[in-house]
């Protein structure tokens, strides 16, 4: 099936409330990008002109409706000291985080987004991707948000425990990472693209609510008004269980709330749906990893059934990034179920 | 008045819930210095505790810096009670090898099933965690294990448990060994699912199933 209209025309015609041919649908494709090229994983870090081929080749074999320059979740806190493993062809995962404990804190420094680490590299990658593409799809880059940062620098067990013990240092990271974000997504946001927001250390999963308005939401706001004040919307991804602060994710300032598929479509339609759009929220390992390509579509069709009247919107998507091997079939499934059901 | 076991236990247990580790270390000193039983205060108080701790996560009234402080509190009252469990002797040291599967880094439900059979008379090697499936296979092969005992505490996780029993048969030496799981998301129709041999929601069900399998008189 074709489309007759760019993601960004739909994007558009969408948020005036102007006639779609299909609502707009985004697997989150992550370093399955690398599959499509035929790259191994590792070799997408650190190569600005290879991540941006894997994203454009990506997105014209699918023909989804945003493109995430995205590796893995752990570059801001690279670029502040934190250690990685990088697997051959994996994901890359946190191997040491930047401190040893609270009294190296003051030591951190925010990023550099032109120097440090491998960010300029996915500056570049985001520059090459506008330059390909950038006239008919949104490009955005994956920052990660301040309180998963400081969780990174800290190791996230050390702060876990630090939150009920030692308040004062977590506010402390969390503001030195909101500066390495601010910076990072001036970068950004300077080479034409958005950010995209991901804060999985704030998930319900992990924290109270009441940690969240502590922790999370001062930076969040602070973070989002910056990325508004230039004239760009915000999509905020948080997994697992997060029905308990969409509230606090829309007063935060999101555009778009990216739900995980522990959380539910209807009751965020119920709850928030008239204050931001919604994204979400098939289930990444499940279904579009291990499922048929008729698992994908019934998904696809209860997204819909659940929340394409949602008043500002849906965008149907995977519940999170998708895993790295997922089968190309599922994710062709997902945009023709999505075609298929028309602009509704 | 004097506390009678079964108040130390509700006060171990408490301990934990409360994320008390200093008072959990002194209980724990306490139950040694009265001369109870530490293998009990450590089934029906610290990990009694940590159980409850659980079920306050399920019902979203703890969170993980809270359970972090729960664990940290058992850990302390763990460190007095284990020089003082009364070993089992057995006559026949069975193996069991022992390790949270790989992509989790969770081992606290792991740590307390060592801890217990250990205390009952098995020889335990511990992989520790985010252990590849075959590395379950390769070490119980080499050292003539009994059981494999495979823990995980998160979904994603769960077909690394699969993966062990399909390398067994794979291998043909299914037979060999006995796969036992448990962790937060498993359940009694998982282990069949998957052609495990048993499942335990608790460590002490651990012991008393590893005991089963290995056809030990209780």
């Amino acid at each position: 099936m074709k489309d007759k209209m760019t993601p960004l025309e739909r994007a558009k015609a969408y948020n005036q409330g102007k006639e779609i041919d299909r609502l707009p649908c985004v697997p989150i494709v992550g370093n399955t990008a690398a599959r499509v090229i035929g790259a191994k994983v590792c070799e997408l870090r650190g190569n600005g002109q290879l991540l941006a081929k894997a994203h454009v080749a990506a997105y014209r074999l699918f023909g989804y409706d945003n493109i995430r320059i995205f590796t893995d979740l752990y570059t801001l806190a690279e670029a502040m000291g934190a250690k990685l493993t990088v697997p051959a062809d994996e994901t890359a995962y946190l191997q040491t985080p930047a401190l040893k404990d609270e009294s190296e804190i003051d030591s951190l420094v925010p990023v550099n987004p032109h120097k440090d680490s491998s960010l300029p590299q996915f500056l570049e990658a985001t520059k090459c991707t506008l330059d390909a593409v950038g006239s008919e799809v949104p490009v955005t880059g994956a920052l990660t948000c301040p309180f998963t940062t400081a969780s990174f620098l800290m190791g996230t067990e050390k702060l876990a425990r630090m939150t009920l013990q030692k308040p004062e240092a977590v506010h402390k990271l969390c503001e030195v990472s909101l500066q390495s974000a601010l910076n990072y997504a001036k970068a950004i946001i300077d080479e034409g693209a958005a950010p995209s927001l991901t804060d999985p250390m704030s998930s319900g999963t992990v924290i109270s609510r009441k940690h969240f308005q502590i922790f999370s939401y001062p930076y969040l706001k602070k973070l989002i008004d910056y990325i508004h004040s230039r004239g760009k919307s915000v999509t905020l991804h948080i997994c697992g269980r997060t029905s308990h602060i969409w509230d606090l994710m829309a007063d935060a300032g999101a555009d778009c709330i990216s739900i995980d598929n522990e959380a539910s479509l209807t009751e965020a339609k119920e709850k928030v749906g008239s204050r931001v759009r919604l994204m979400g929220n098939v289930r990444p390992s499940e279904v579009m990893l291990d499922g048929t390509v008729d698992d994908v579509k019934k998904a696809v069709e209860q997204c819909i059934s659940q929340a394409a009247d949602s008043p500002k919107g849906l965008v149907v998507a995977s519940g999170c990034s998708l895993p790295t091997e997922t089968p190309f079939a599922n994710i062709h499934a997902m945009m023709d179920a999505v075609r298929a059901k028309g602009g509704i | 008045m004097s506390n009678t076991e079964n108040d130390f236990h509700q006060k171990l247990s408490d301990a934990v819930v409360n994320m008390e580790d200093a008072a959990a270390a002194s209980l724990s000193q306490e139950v040694v210095a009265s001369g109870f039983d530490a293998y009990e205060a450590i089934d029906k108080g610290l990990a009694k505790g940590m159980e409850r701790a659980g079920v306050l996560f399920e019902e979203e009234e703890y969170f993980i810096p809270e359970l972090l402080m729960c664990s940290d509190a058992m850990y302390a009252g763990l460190d007095v009670l284990k020089p003082h469990i009364k070993t089992d002797e057995q006559a026949q040291k069975y193996k069991i090898v022992l390790g949270v599967i790989e992509g989790d880094t969770h081992d606290i439900g792991k740590n307390l099933v060592k801890i217990m059979l250990e205390s009952s008379g098995f020889e335990v090697v511990d992989l520790g965690r985010d252990i590849p499936p075959a590395k379950f296979v390769e070490k119980a092969v080499e050292i003539g294990a009994d059981i494999i005992g495979l823990s995980t505490l998160m979904t994603t996780t769960m077909d690394g448990m699969r993966a062990v029993v399909d390398i067994l048969k794979e291998k043909n030496i299914k037979e060999k060994f006995k796969v036992i799981i448990g962790g937060g998301p498993i359940s009694p129709a998982f282990a069949k699912k998957i052609g495990a041999d048993g499942y335990s929601g608790n460590a002490a069900g651990a012991v008393r199933l590893a005991r089963d399998l290995c056809g030990v008189v209780q």
